[in-house]
């Protein structure tokens, strides 16, 4: 059953189609958007309840092949050493992502010209530096301007959160090694805002913010987006962009709620539904004119997947730090080795942050250091780590490799019966080489400040929230899936705002690149209006 | 809902959770805890697991519960040894409901002077970001790469 055309229809209503939705709505266009799962029920966050170490582990997890909710589809991830991350729902993975709100640098943007790897993107840090101060804005972050490892910027929204414990202890270690370090923009914010509450440092961001503190789009980009017009339709499961027969985009296919097939017209098709779920829409999305795969003639649709390899590095102090306390994740970074050096014996760099102890189950499971032992000697091995310790994870920077992909597996399929993704990856040597040389100064740092013993975590495996590449742009169509705005070679309305965009990954945290990418994506649809692109 | 630990005995549950998580010194013993039930709906939430523990839990003799307690962390042992991989995930089901429950949460709070206890509504508070200690890095200067 087909119903009214829009102007633009936007395929996942996460960190992109939420920044692209409230643009466009903004400016008067008719946005449909169609996201497969629903808005997220506050009273549902286990993060009040005494047992929300394990609902992390389990129905709570952000890998959805653990968590298995109803609106996920399985991903296929045997052949890769890090497991997927992702949420289905409004607001996509910003519900459960850990607010880390990093740009990348002038250099990340040019990294063939500067180091001889991977590729150059074709747009500069300062065609996007206002974007990403307007999405500062829009998802309210905090922090604190002067970082010595970025150009100059006005000042954040919002001011630093504290050090979360034990982070003043390894940020006078980082000093006195004359390294750099700087506290962590968040995209949480510090002071009440509006209807959403300041942060209080509970530290679980990953499970969703009762306090609407934490900046999630369902938080921050839909209300406005709603109010400017925009349309949201919960509980759409695409499975196919549908094309005419001069190959334009003409909507989407879709199970509704009820499992009926819908379609979706729209004169314009956005696609939004990050480095997994596009790329698998798009290979799904086979006609007469595209038997490979929607916008697919270079053949890179799926290809040069790129995660973030991330080790950690864990140290027991023999005093309490009151490590349980702040955000989970980062409070401080160091970009000391962020660029290249070839004294390393690697290309590019990486970004080390401090995190905070865990929870009391996690501690006595793992976690980031040992299980403990059972038996007589439990309890005294416990009170030795409980809020004791502190850890530096290591974010490498991981280059595009055409072989690292997402395909389609049609042997597994979702509820509705639409074939799953799947994801073929491998580390290579460069990675291997970056984080032995990260934990080496992990440790190094961690001694300085005080630390007993030390403990590492090579390769974490459930660490593939940042998923990049799968649809690069650039400005040679052999060589790239769309132009430096987002738009298909193939097809020239059809567009994509994810971080399938990413021409390389950098050694931060993508979301705020991917939202200003929508942003300034959104800008030029707003001014090519009925240009017929 | 039967489950793979629906069928366990509480006495057999109990003895291993005691012996696994014993008390003394202000620590609850684990079996004390009437934990079972915890301990069941966790696994159903996660059924592979769930058959680990039961297949750890039935290799042990059938008389454990009445044994002695050497006697109980031999037969333990035994199994770690034997079935390492079903070993671990007893031990684990045993933590994770263990450190769930809120009188756990109030020893290990009382004996490390903080408190413990879910992430909200309380959450932290953090010292407001002293901004002094940026002095050393500011003063190295800038360190991004021009372009």
């Amino acid at each position: 059953m087909a119903d009214d055309a829009a102007d633009v229809l936007i395929v996942g209503s996460g960190a992109s189609g939420g920044a692209v939705a409230w643009r466009l709505a903004s400016a008067g266009i008719k946005v449909v958007c169609l996201e497969q799962g629903n808005w997220l029920d506050p009273a549902r966050i286990p993060s009040n309840q005494p047992d929300w170490e394990f609902r992390r582990l389990t129905d709570w997890n952000p890998n959805p092949n653990v968590r298995r909710g109803p609106a996920d589809y399985p991903i296929v991830d045997a052949a890769s050493p890090i497991k997927p991350l992702l949420y289905n729902g409004v607001g996509g993975s910003t519900i459960m992502w850990s607010t880390m709100h990093p740009r990348f640098h002038p250099s990340d943007f040019r990294v063939r010209t500067l180091d001889g790897v991977g590729d150059d993107w074709p747009l500069t840090y300062d065609e996007l530096a206002p974007y990403y101060d307007l999405n500062d804005r829009m998802m309210g972050v905090s922090g604190l301007a002067g970082d010595t490892a970025y150009p100059p910027r006005p000042a954040r929204p919002f001011g630093p959160l504290g050090l979360t414990g034990g982070g003043r202890t390894l940020a006078e270690a980082m000093d006195r090694l004359g390294w750099h370090w700087w506290p962590a923009e968040r995209s949480q914010i510090s002071a009440p805002s509006g209807d959403r509450q300041a942060c209080n440092n509970c530290g679980w961001c990953e499970a969703g913010c009762p306090r609407r503190a934490k900046g999630s789009t369902d938080v921050t980009y839909w209300p406005a987006a709603l109010a400017a017009g925009a349309v949201l339709k919960t509980g759409a499961r695409v499975f196919e962009i549908t094309v005419d027969d001069q190959g334009r985009a003409t909507g989407a296919h879709y199970f509704d709620a009820s499992g009926n097939i819908r379609h979706k017209a729209a004169d314009k098709v956005v696609m939004a539904a990050n480095g997994i779920g596009t790329p698998r829409l798009l290979l799904l999305s086979v006609s007469k004119l595209f038997p490979d795969g929607l916008a697919n003639s270079s053949g890179l649709v799926g290809r040069n997947l790129m995660f973030h390899p991330i080790a950690n590095v864990t140290g027991v102090f023999d005093t309490m730090i009151n490590g349980h306390t702040g955000n989970s994740t980062v409070s401080l970074y160091c970009q000391q080795f962020y660029e290249t050096d070839p004294t390393r014996g690697f290309a590019r760099g990486f970004m080390m942050a401090g995190l905070r102890s865990q929870g009391p189950m996690v501690t006595a499971t793992g976690g980031w250091a040992k299980p403990l032992a059972w038996g007589e000697s439990h309890h005294r091995d416990f009170m030795a780590l409980a809020g004791r310790t502190g850890s530096i994870s290591i974010l490498c920077e991981d280059l595009p490799d055409e072989r690292n992909h997402v395909g389609i597996d049609a042997s597994v399929c979702d509820a509705w019966g639409i074939p799953s993704a799947s994801l073929h990856y491998q580390i290579d040597q460069n990675s291997e080489r970056m984080l032995a040389y990260g934990m080496a100064r992990a440790r190094e740092a961690l001694v300085e400040a005080g630390a007993r013993d030390v403990v590492d975590k090579a390769l974490l495996s459930e660490a593939g929230f940042h998923l990049m590449g799968t649809a690069k742009m650039g400005s040679d169509p052999a060589r790239s899936v769309t132009d430096r705005w987002g738009r298909s070679h193939d097809v020239p309305n059809l567009y994509i705002v994810d971080g399938s965009l990413f021409v390389t990954s950098a050694a931060v945290n993508p979301t705020p690149t991917i939202q200003a990418l929508a942003l300034r994506i959104a800008d030029h649809l707003i001014a090519s209006r009925g240009a017929g692109g | 809902m039967f489950t793979p630990l629906s069928s366990v005995p509480d006495a057999l549950l109990d003895a291993a959770l005691d012996r696994l998580l014993p008390g003394g010194d202000g620590w609850p013993a684990a079996g004390t805890l009437d934990l079972g039930d915890v301990v069941r709906t966790q696994g159903a939430r996660v059924p592979a697991q769930s058959a680990s523990v039961r297949a750890a839990l039935s290799a042990l003799p059938a008389d454990f519960a009445d044994q002695p307690a050497p006697a109980q962390e031999a037969a333990l042992r035994a199994v770690e040894q034997a079935a390492p991989a079903d070993f671990a995930a007893l031990v684990a089901a045993a933590y994770s409901a263990y450190y769930a429950d809120p009188r756990v949460h109030a020893v290990i709070a009382e004996k490390s002077g903080t408190p413990v206890r879910p992430p909200q509504p309380e959450g932290h508070v953090l010292p407001v970001f002293d901004e002094s200690l940026l002095a050393g890095v500011k003063a190295r200067g800038p360190i991004w790469r021009p372009v």
